[in-house]
């Protein structure tokens, strides 16, 4: 959908149904940044839950008094970027692997998120980097960059990509036999069912969640084991997405509670109530920063968490990042060996 | 890595082929550019994976229904809808492409997008070729298509559709003056065009997924193909699905994989300034329309 319809839209539903206030809001960051003037206008709080560039946060910070409106529970991409430079300090820490091959989706944020592991992570901690590909949305051939990441004595492959299509590079690296170990992120390998979808070849797949409950829930954390058994209980099915549910479900417990502390539902009033939010959920524990981000990290005791699983041979999930979630160490997969 | 690069570009190249070749028959021989062929592409594999996964019927039989309803999908469009703006270029396309985007937007809209919209590969083993492991899948992918170009030639060379096929192509008048029925044939080689689309989409799919998004593609994709090869020649769209399917790995491994969408675009341009008519096409020169 256009930036102009969804905007469009998002007035529409303000004017029409009246709301107190909005939760998971625009898709897209485009949107929502777009949308922060009209929000700001008819003054209705936004828990935003799925976009995740961090400029609405910059706006909010720059001018606080018009934008305050805005918040988000999910992730955001900054955080991203320091689960997937943890992910590979893990990885270096256990096999010394620091040659990787990076390839992402051709769009904004999983270029950008790239960009920013090497210039972050990489580039500081004596990794070698490569070949950065990027790959057009609807891309069902990888063949040319498993070829280089072969040739090339690639030992960790970082993925970053939200298409359907992603799965397929795993297929891929699985039958051509790369003997890298593929870390980071493909949202169709998020849920339990990406087993199946992909014909058992994801074994060994390191991938991450964006935040705990989506998808996938920790047993460290038993708050987020409830809330994927009761999801099941009443849907009879596992939530598949890795991105957006367990903010989402958040958010309105975030939302109740701030209602609840200022016992009104005027909307600076409510905004008031979210920035004095600190509440330990299905994510860990919850606050909102100065740019109304919710704040992660790697301890569900102090903040939000994202988690990385690793697909077992056997088709099951393994917690395996953060330290304090993980249920096992990651494993190399078949014909793989350390670099220690 | 050279070898692999060859091997991937030889699979790439028939996969555009397959692509393409559905598309082109259509044109060869009734002249309707069918702009709604990446649509049924889509539609045969929706119908695939609703059968296979809905209805629980075995892969090949879901395989086999489906590109029959295609067919018969595509017969119905010609005698329903084109049939009666035939031979008006404008209104065949406009037509075409009208039914393509309601087929998939309805799709779109009824949420089929998604990653678990995917089919079954054939095998999930792979072999070395030149260095490189190659899945079944696409291995198989190079066979079919050899198969279904040695299959269209022995059809179009020695059977009587075949011929009447050629026939209605080379002069349609002179084809009627010896009995051949135009609209039965042009009927026909929509609905053959589309069961090409539909073989296509059964063993292409399994490398990726099912998207509206990809009917577009593969529309956009089998008209480079054809245009390059020169719109109506099976020999052009062998030639051209080779160029492109090995400028398109090559410019993937040896400049960058973002430069790859270009590829395809940058060879219609260059043959259309140099040989407006394809490759291979027969369609008049520019002098000739001057």
């Amino acid at each position: 959908m256009p930036v102009p319809e969804a905007l469009l839209g998002l007035e529409k539903i303000i004017l029409e149904k009246k709301p107190t206030a909005l939760m998971v809001g625009p898709f897209r960051s485009e949107a929502l940044i777009a949308g922060m003037d009209i929000i700001a206008k008819y003054k209705v709080p936004l828990l935003g839950t799925i976009a995740m560039a961090p400029g609405s946060e910059k706006k909010i910070k720059e001018e606080p008094q018009k934008y305050k409106y805005v918040f988000r529970t999910c992730l955001n991409a900054v955080h991203l970027v320091k689960f997937l430079s943890g992910t590979m300090g893990a990885i270096n820490k256990q096999f010394g692997f620091n040659k990787v091959y990076v390839m992402t989706q051709d769009v904004a944020w999983a270029r950008a998120t790239a960009d920013l592991v090497k210039k972050l992570y990489f580039d500081k901690s004596g990794w070698t980097v490569l070949g950065m590909e990027s790959y057009p949305t609807g891309t069902s051939d990888f063949s040319s960059a498993l070829m280089k990441a072969r040739a090339q004595g690639a030992q960790v492959i970082m993925p970053v990509f939200d298409m359907p299509q992603s799965g397929t590079l795993v297929k891929q690296w699985n039958t051509m036999k790369v003997p890298a170990i593929m870390a980071g992120f493909i949202s169709p390998l998020a849920g339990s069912e990406a087993w199946k979808i992909f014909d058992g070849k994801i074994g060994g797949v390191l991938n991450t969640t964006f935040e705990l409950g989506s998808a996938m829930a920790a047993s460290k954390l038993p708050a987020s084991t409830n809330f994927m058994q009761k999801y099941q209980k009443k849907y009879g099915q596992e939530i598949q997405a890795g991105h957006g549910p367990a903010p989402s479900y958040e958010s309105v417990y975030i939302l109740k509670e701030a209602i609840e502390r200022t016992g009104s539902l005027d909307p600076d009033a409510i905004v008031a109530g979210l920035e004095k939010t600190d509440r330990q959920g299905v994510m860990g524990r919850i606050r909102y920063d100065a740019g109304h981000q919710a704040v992660y990290g790697f301890d569900p005791a102090e903040t939000g968490v994202s988690l990385v699983s690793q697909w077992t041979d056997s088709g099951k999930r393994i917690v395996v990042f953060p330290d304090s979630l993980a249920e096992n160490a990651i494993q190399l997969p078949t014909g793989l060996k350390s670099a220690k | 890595m050279f070898a692999g690069t060859i091997v991937f570009a030889l699979i790439n190249s028939f996969i555009l082929i397959l692509m393409a070749i559905g598309f082109n028959l259509t044109f060869g021989i009734s002249g309707v550019a069918n702009f709604a062929y990446g649509a049924l592409y889509i539609m045969s594999a929706y119908m695939s994976w609703t059968m296979l996964n809905l209805l629980h019927l075995p892969f090949w039989a879901s395989a086999v229904l489906s590109i029959g309803f295609t067919m018969i999908s595509g017969a119905l469009m010609y005698r329903f809808v084109l049939l009666r703006v035939r031979g008006q270029a404008l209104s065949e396309v406009i037509a075409t492409f009208g039914i393509g985007l309601a087929i998939l937007e309805l799709f779109r809209y009824l949420g089929l997008v998604g990653f678990e919209y995917t089919l079954p590969v054939f095998s999930n083993e792979s072999f070395m070729i030149a260095g490189a492991y190659v899945d079944i899948q696409r291995i198989a992918i190079v066979l079919i298509g050899l198969l279904l170009v040695l299959g269209l030639w022995l059809f179009t060379h020695f059977t009587a559709t075949g011929l009447a096929f050629r026939a209605i192509a080379q002069d349609e008048r002179t084809a009627l003056t010896f009995g051949i029925d135009s609209d039965w044939a042009a009927t026909l080689s929509v609905s053959f065009g589309a069961g090409l689309a539909a073989i296509a989409a059964t063993i292409i799919i399994p490398l990726g997924s099912i998207a509206p998004d990809e009917g577009y593609d593969v529309l956009i994709k089998a008209l480079a193909i054809c245009i390059i090869g020169g719109l109506g020649s099976t020999g052009g769209v062998i030639v051209a699905g080779f160029i492109v399917g090995f400028a398109e790995r090559f410019t993937d491994t040896y400049i960058g994989s973002h430069w790859t969408m270009i590829v395809s675009l940058a060879a219609i341009l260059l043959v259309l300034a140099i040989k407006p008519s394809g490759l291979f096409g027969r369609q008049k020169e520019l002098e000739e329309r001057i």
